[in-house]
């Protein structure tokens, strides 16, 4: 097949020559303006508050992998870079976005060819019964081509107690097409950061094969009511003075409970906030209601919550399936 | 256009006292008439003699395309004679052509048999084509109704069944004519058919005047063809076919050519138009009958089509013969040697190969035209081509159609499979390029030259053609340019 | 002998690049991609055993050319087609179909005859390579 691919390159491109095709310099400022990859981190910014170094680590990611590229025009470099990543942090923190924009900056910069995101756990992956895992895992990774693979809490894949888990030929192939297909697509495992050493420590594979590891740290409480205004915001909510107060509140008692997801918590809390507003609007509603009405969240509708009554968070009460997603 | 304030249609008993009177006074001119959704529309391009006025000239097609004569007959009072006039509602001047209107007449649907060119035809192209107040009239365009469309069997196989029976998908088939037209004896024209598909063409060609002459009778060309078909399809592992012409004197007789054909195991047989609709449409229910391709050489077609002013539009005889059923038709090439300028070949091509046509007077399409799911026709382009055009070829006419290369096969320098070879390549090349992005109008030249490289045949035919092109000003371009320069 | 079917049997053969672009052409096009293989290459053999389902949600060509290879780990002595399927009205068909993999060895076919009276023959076109039975075709 040699003899035909150079053929067939022919076709597809007009130079006849690559070396005298290379350039002589590269003016990276204008290349990296020019790819759009500012664009995006200008939009993590705004769109996304703290994680201040998350945002570093991708600014030098996406630093690393221009000059990656402008070596590989130069033709100081041949290799396609091993681009699979980890994400490790807590629930909450941003993983899941990050990754998002990860998939537009690898297509910016003509990483992946199509710069989607397909988003999996272990149950998109493993199968129920013999012959069932394989296919299912090559029906993922297909679909993830061109683009990006996240993998959420990639660690569950793995279950040494059980020797007949699917799970490991689900990890077999991943590791495979990891290698092979460096150019098709890149792989995101992300989780818990003890969990996901602990991972990387009985699969050596893996390890060997993540070029780039971005630590997603809990948010502050600042942040995190921050993150809540802007929350509301979107949805045309805000709070009052003292709503503002005791979301303060709720936040710190929050983090000591169990289940702490960070933004998520905060995501869930505003949501059964709104659904108390409204009940309290309709329950109330003797005299017309104002625009005003509709879009303010009381401090009543915050101190229903039984991170306040009873000091466990309202989702303790939800089902166990739940329970590590809050 | 004259003032037509004057002109209305005479009820009542007048309308039939003996005598004669104004085409547009019987009924046949109806300004304000809306088409029904059954109705069959014909455009007309009308030239009236000097001093006849365009009006009553247009009522006058009408009137002798349906019930009229040329005197009031009193007889019209025993049928629901409004229902069965045609009727003239727009008469329009033709864009730069002073004297020339286009006429539409609409026909109520119970003027024509279901399923019957033949009826059709004697109505909308009959007498009224010497009619005398007229210089000349050319029927440009017609719209068929989806009520009636559903009266025929459409195309016997159409595209998509014959490349699932041809096994061969998503590039233009290759044909060639045999030639010389004439003179060859059944084992020498075998020879031809078997080079030229062994080098890579899916078809090679009778020629419409080839039936059975005294140089080479009717079944030993057939006889050697098949073993020439076989030979080449065990050579290749491609099914391959050729055009077994059965036009013949009597239907008989063509029923018994293609039966033979049938029993050899062709794919395909060919017929002339100058067999007639009648005997067009018998074929195209044999053909589907039978599960064979059924090919319509359009012999004679320029006596009629060519000339502006007088006669039928080539995408009027392709409308019938989508409905007749025939499944390869001849449509033009745009840059060979026969009469095609870009814009009126595609409407011909979107006649043939689409579901539904808008209307589109910029390729001179009248009407939206809805083919009722009737089969596609592939059509066939033919006449002067060559490897070298393959690029243009391509743009032009797209995927869905055959193109042959008769002279740009059999002549080329090292031979027919040579030339069939280097066809296929420079096809196969420009189909790979185009899928692959490239700006193939532009880089035609260099895709071909770069696949030259490892195909000797093809660089011989382009080094052979390079210079050939036929480029000569049109006789039947769109009265409706998009740009004011475009002339015929 | 080289097997011509397929559209670009002409052409020297395919690397998995040209493969791919290929293949994107045709999910650019909204048609579905599939892999297919035999050790029966009659231009006649209509159904070529499938290597999966038709692959109607991958975006991306890298997909079709990790099937292929797939498919050649256990079928690379044979002949792989992939196959581009339109589901539009009106169509319902394969529109692309190029070969992609072929044994080392490709014998061809014969044509048999069989004489009937009026210089009639019978013609039947048959693959050398079917007189050894399936599985032991092609070394």
């Amino acid at each position: 097949m040699t003899e035909s691919a150079t053929y067939t390159d022919e076709i597809a491109e007009t130079s006849d020559d690559p070396v005298e095709a290379r350039p002589s310099s590269i003016d990276l400022a204008s290349t990296f303006e020019e790819s759009g990859v500012p664009e995006i981190l200008r939009e993590l910014d705004e769109t996304m508050i703290g994680l201040a170094p998350v945002k570093r680590r991708l600014r030098e990611t996406a630093a690393l992998l221009l000059v990656d590229k402008a070596r590989r025009e130069m033709g100081l470099a041949t290799d396609t870079p091993t681009l699979h990543m980890s994400f490790t942090g807590n629930p909450g923190t941003g993983k899941t976005t990050v990754a998002l924009k990860m998939a537009g900056l690898l297509h910016r910069l003509g990483y992946v060819r199509k710069g989607h995101l397909v988003t999996v756990t272990r149950d998109d992956l493993v199968g129920q019964y013999i012959g069932h895992t394989a296919p299912k895992t090559k029906e993922v990774l297909k679909k993830a081509m061109g683009g990006v693979l996240f993998i959420d809490e990639a660690y569950y894949l793995y279950r040494p107690e059980n020797e007949r888990d699917y799970g490991q030929e689900a990890i077999e192939i991943l590791l495979q097409v990891m290698e092979n297909n460096r150019d098709d697509l890149v792989v995101i495992l992300a989780g818990y950061e003890d969990r996901m050493d602990r991972f990387f420590e009985s699969n050596p594979g893996f390890r060997s094969r993540i070029a780039h590891h971005i630590d997603f740290p809990d948010y502050g409480d600042t942040e995190l009511l921050q993150i809540s205004e802007t929350m509301l915001a979107e949805q045309n909510y805000r709070f009052d003075a003292e709503a503002k107060a005791l979301m303060a509140k709720y936040i710190e008692l929050r983090r000591k409970q169990p289940h702490f997801a960070n933004a998520r918590s905060i995501r869930n809390a505003l949501d059964r906030a709104r659904l108390r507003q409204a009940n309290r609007l309709f329950s109330h509603a003797t005299v017309p209601v104002t625009a005003d009405d509709l879009a303010t969240i009381l401090a009543d509708d915050l101190r229903a919550s039984r991170v306040f009554t009873m000091g466990v968070p309202d989702s303790a009460r939800e089902s166990s399936t739940e329970e590590n997603k809050e | 256009m004259n003032d037509m304030s004057d002109i209305k249609t005479v009820t009542g008993a007048k309308r039939y006292s003996a005598g004669v009177m104004k085409y547009a006074q019987m009924g046949y001119w109806e300004p304000d008439y809306e088409p029904k959704d059954t109705d069959v529309i014909a455009l007309f391009r009308i030239t009236p003699q000097d001093g006849v006025d365009e009006v009553e000239a247009a009522a006058a097609v009408a009137g002798e395309s349906s019930t009229a004569t040329w005197t009031v007959v009193w007889t019209d009072r025993l049928t629901a004679c409004e229902k069965y006039r045609a009727k003239a509602y727009r008469v329009d001047p033709v864009p730069n052509s002073p004297g020339e209107f286009f006429a539409y007449i609409a026909y109520d649907l119970d003027l024509f048999e279901p399923g019957s060119i033949a009826n059709l035809t004697a109505s909308i192209i009959g007498n009224v084509f010497g009619f005398k107040p007229l210089k000349a009239l050319r029927l440009e365009d017609m719209r068929l109704p989806v009520a009636y469309v559903k009266t025929f069997q459409g195309p016997a196989t159409g595209i998509v069944v014959e490349r699932e029976r041809l096994n061969a998908y998503g590039r233009p088939l290759l044909g060639a004519t045999v030639k010389p037209k004439l003179g060859l004896s059944g084992r020498n024209y075998g020879r031809v058919v078997y080079e030229a598909l062994k080098g890579g063409l899916d078809f090679t060609k009778d020629d419409e005047n080839i039936n059975s002459q005294p140089f080479m009778h009717w079944r030993d060309r057939f006889l050697y063809c098949m073993e020439a078909v076989n030979r080449a399809s065990a050579a290749t592992g491609e099914v391959k076919g050729t055009y077994l012409n059965v036009t013949a004197a009597t239907m008989e007789e063509m029923y018994e050519r293609a039966e033979f054909a049938k029993t050899l195991g062709s794919v395909i047989i060919m017929i002339d138009l100058v067999i007639g609709y009648t005997a067009i449409q018998s074929m195209a229910k044999w053909a589907r009958d039978n599960d064979m391709i059924l090919h319509l050489h359009r012999a004679g077609h320029s006596t009629y089509t060519r000339q502006r002013s007088h006669g039928v539009s080539f995408r009027v005889i392709a409308k019938w013969m989508r409905l007749a059923g025939v499944d390869h038709l001849h449509a033009g090439t745009v840059v060979g040697k026969l009469e095609g300028d870009p814009a009126t070949t595609k409407g011909y091509y979107d006649i043939f190969r689409e579901e539904y046509n808008p209307m589109a007077l910029e390729n001179g399409i009248f009407f939206d035209q809805d083919w009722a799911s009737l089969n596609k026709m592939m059509p066939v382009a033919s006449g002067g081509i060559h490897a070298g055009q393959m690029h243009q070829l391509l743009t032009y006419l797209g995927e869905d159609v055959v193109l042959q290369f008769g002279g740009g096969t059999i002549g080329h320098p090292h031979g027919i499979e040579a030339g069939a070879t280097a066809n296929r390549v420079a096809l196969e090349a420009m189909v790979f390029a185009r899928n692959a992005g490239r700006d193939i109008w532009n880089e035609g030249e260099d895709i071909l030259r770069d696949a030259a490289q490892t195909c000797t045949p093809l660089k011989q035919a382009l080094d052979t053609w390079k210079d050939v092109t036929f480029d000569y000003a049109s006789t039947d371009a769109p009265d409706f340019a998009p740009t004011p320069e475009v002339s015929a | 002998m080289r097997l011509r079917q397929g559209q670009f049997s002409f052409l020297p053969d395919l690397s998995d690049d040209d493969i791919r672009t290929q293949a994107q052409y045709a999910i650019d096009n909204g048609w579905a991609v599939s892999v297919e293989y035999t050790d029966d290459p009659h231009p006649r053999n209509t159904y070529w055993e499938m290597w999966g389902h038709p692959m109607f949600d991958n975006r991306d060509a890298a997909a079709v050319v990790y099937e292929v290879n797939e498919c050649r780990k256990e079928h690379g002595g044979k002949y792989i087609r992939v196959l581009a399927f339109d589901a539009t009205h009106g169509w319902e068909s394969v529109r692309m179909s190029f070969i992609v993999n072929r044994p080392k060895e490709e014998p061809g076919f014969r044509v048999v005859r069989q004489e009937a009276p009026g210089r009639v023959i019978r013609y039947s076109v048959e693959s050398y390579a079917v007189r050894e039975p399936e599985g032991h075709r092609y070394g």
